[in-house]
């Protein structure tokens, strides 16, 4: 195993994931592990552990936290936040650690593949419209049942919200995630094995 | 940290509202269209006027949560749809999807709480003349439906006898820690409004566990995770005898009823256990037409249930 150097740590990673200020209270965090305690993905794969994911970020080690395929396992529940007794709001630090680790080229496979849908609700005003096939499959359901045949979204609704997209440069952010860019997961920051891809 | 957590339906939402907006769904009006037609139709019944408007967009926090959209964007398409009702109509805003409860919730605390973000939200929107002032609630309708659950029992014409059915809470509304109608770990208020309907509520071992969609809809661990979740929560619902699963969320639906043939292929199951919303299953117990609850979009055929209840099928 490669000797760990000290150029894989930085005093600066709490700040530089928590980018957008959404998760000020970190340094709170007391440790006590009931966010773990309560994850469903730990307790399908232990080797997931939202507390040491806390502990590793507050002392700014980045070779245990940017290329791991762990941080990727996170579903999102909040059952996380829900119990922790400083209610740290785990779920935003999670995505903000995903999005400097996609920016160094690390999970685009997770998320790229997104944008094909996310484009399109672009234009929709809605997410995750079908193909023409599936178009028509949500048609004859919803004539069945007496609704309008499309959820009504109107022509101003589609372009402010696609405008949004434009104008805060968030599409821009997501044009520049190429899968070209991708590098290599390690399986596990803890060097234990684990499943995955 | 020092408010209240559980709190009762009156405190959270007071005199039933005459009129309310509600949210579409993008999956609950895609995926599984019955559900926002119970919703309307159970609301109208129980004398709740629903307002619906076509300038409402997705609230676009699913693919955020994907790490797909940086906040911004978000913020901004959060801070105009909540403008437009606050403006439009001055009514508190319905969901019924947890989905978009949790993020219209989160986002909106953000926008009330952080002043450069709602600055630069309506600096943005305020060029197609909206502003985001963060004055009306937002609720679940599974709140209001447990506000009227007398009212609700009072109009049930299809008792549901001897029907086992298991509540899947999801998470996002549970985990809003504050100001919510239960408990988040062991809440009961679904399996009091079943009892309601004359269904036998079932508590199963992994009732509060995730759909594992929150997160990647199929795109970041399935066959590692998601499924392997979703077989633990399912064995656990079998070996109570369920008959049926209700959802408050469209997503969780997709989760629960879509991937059950996948978990087939995989050797977990089967399982066979129908999955409805629970605005659904409230409109079939008040008796509206089985037909028309939209049942012909679920994966798990609801026959089997209709036929417990003694109830044919009338497809359209």
């Amino acid at each position: 195993m490669p000797r760990e150097y000290d150029d894989k740590w930085d005093d600066q990673l709490y700040q530089k994931v928590d980018r957008y200020d959404l998760v000020t209270n970190l340094e709170q965090c007391l440790q006590c592990g009931k966010c773990t305690g309560n994850c469903p993905v730990a307790a399908l794969t232990p080797s997931y552990n939202p507390r040491a994911i806390i502990n590793d970020i507050l002392a700014g080690s980045t070779a245990r936290l940017l290329d791991s395929e762990e941080i990727w396992r996170c579903l999102w529940c909040a059952n996380c936040y829900r119990v922790c007794p400083v209610d740290i709001h785990y779920p935003l630090l999670m995505m903000q650690l995903r999005y400097l680790a996609l920016e160094k080229g690390y999970g685009l496979k997770y998320v790229v593949p997104i944008n094909k849908y996310a484009f399109r609700s672009m234009e929709e005003g809605l997410t995750f419209v079908p193909g023409q096939k599936g178009r028509e499959r949500i048609m004859a359901l919803r004539a069945a049942i007496d609704v309008s045949p499309w959820p009504e979204v109107s022509e101003r609704a589609k372009k402010e919200f696609g405008e949004i997209f434009e104008q805060t440069g968030c599409r821009r952010w997501m044009e520049n995630l190429e899968m070209e860019q991708e590098k290599p997961l390690r399986l596990s920051f803890l060097g234990r094995g684990v499943i995955d891809e | 940290m020092n408010e209240e957590r559980v709190i009762s339906p009156e405190q959270r939402i007071g005199q039933v509202p005459e009129r309310i907006f509600l949210f579409r769904s993008c999956t609950g009006s895609m995926e599984y269209p019955g559900t926002e037609k119970a919703v309307r139709d159970v609301l109208g019944q129980l004398g709740v006027e629903i307002v619906m408007d076509a300038d409402q967009t997705c609230c676009s926090g699913y693919i955020l949560t994907c790490s797909g959209y940086t906040p911004e964007a978000p913020l901004a398409v959060t801070a105009r749809n909540l403008a437009l009702v606050e403006q439009r109509y001055g009514l508190e805003t319905y969901v019924y999807c947890n989905g978009c409860f949790g993020y219209i919730r989160e986002l909106s605390h953000l926008l009330n709480h952080v002043p450069k973000f709602k600055d630069e939200a309506n600096r943005l929107i305020g060029q197609w003349g909206y502003h985001y002032q963060g004055e009306a609630g937002i609720y679940h309708v599974q709140e209001l439906y447990y506000l009227l659950i007398d009212k609700i029992r009072a109009r049930v014409v299809q008792p549901l006898r001897g029907l086992r059915v298991a509540a899947h809470y999801g998470c996002h509304y549970l985990a809003q820690q504050y100001g919510i109608l239960d408990d988040g770990d062991l809440p009961t208020f679904h399996e009091k409004i079943i009892e309601a309907l004359g269904g036998t509520p079932v508590f199963y071992k992994e009732r509060r566990m995730c759909c594992g969609y929150a997160v990647g809809r199929g795109f970041t661990h399935k066959e590692s995770i998601v499924q392997p979740l979703l077989a633990r929560k399912l064995d656990s619902a079998k070996d109570e005898g369920v008959q049926l699963i209700t959802t408050v969320c469209p997503g969780c639906n997709v989760a629960l009823d879509r991937e059950q043939p996948n978990l087939a292929g995989r050797g977990f199951g089967p399982y066979n256990i129908p999955v409805i919303d629970l605005g659904q299953l409230i409109a079939l117990a008040m008796g509206m037409p089985v037909g028309k609850l939209g049942f012909n979009a679920n994966t798990v055929s609801l026959g089997g249930v209709l036929n417990i209840l003694g109830i044919g099928e009338d497809k359209p």
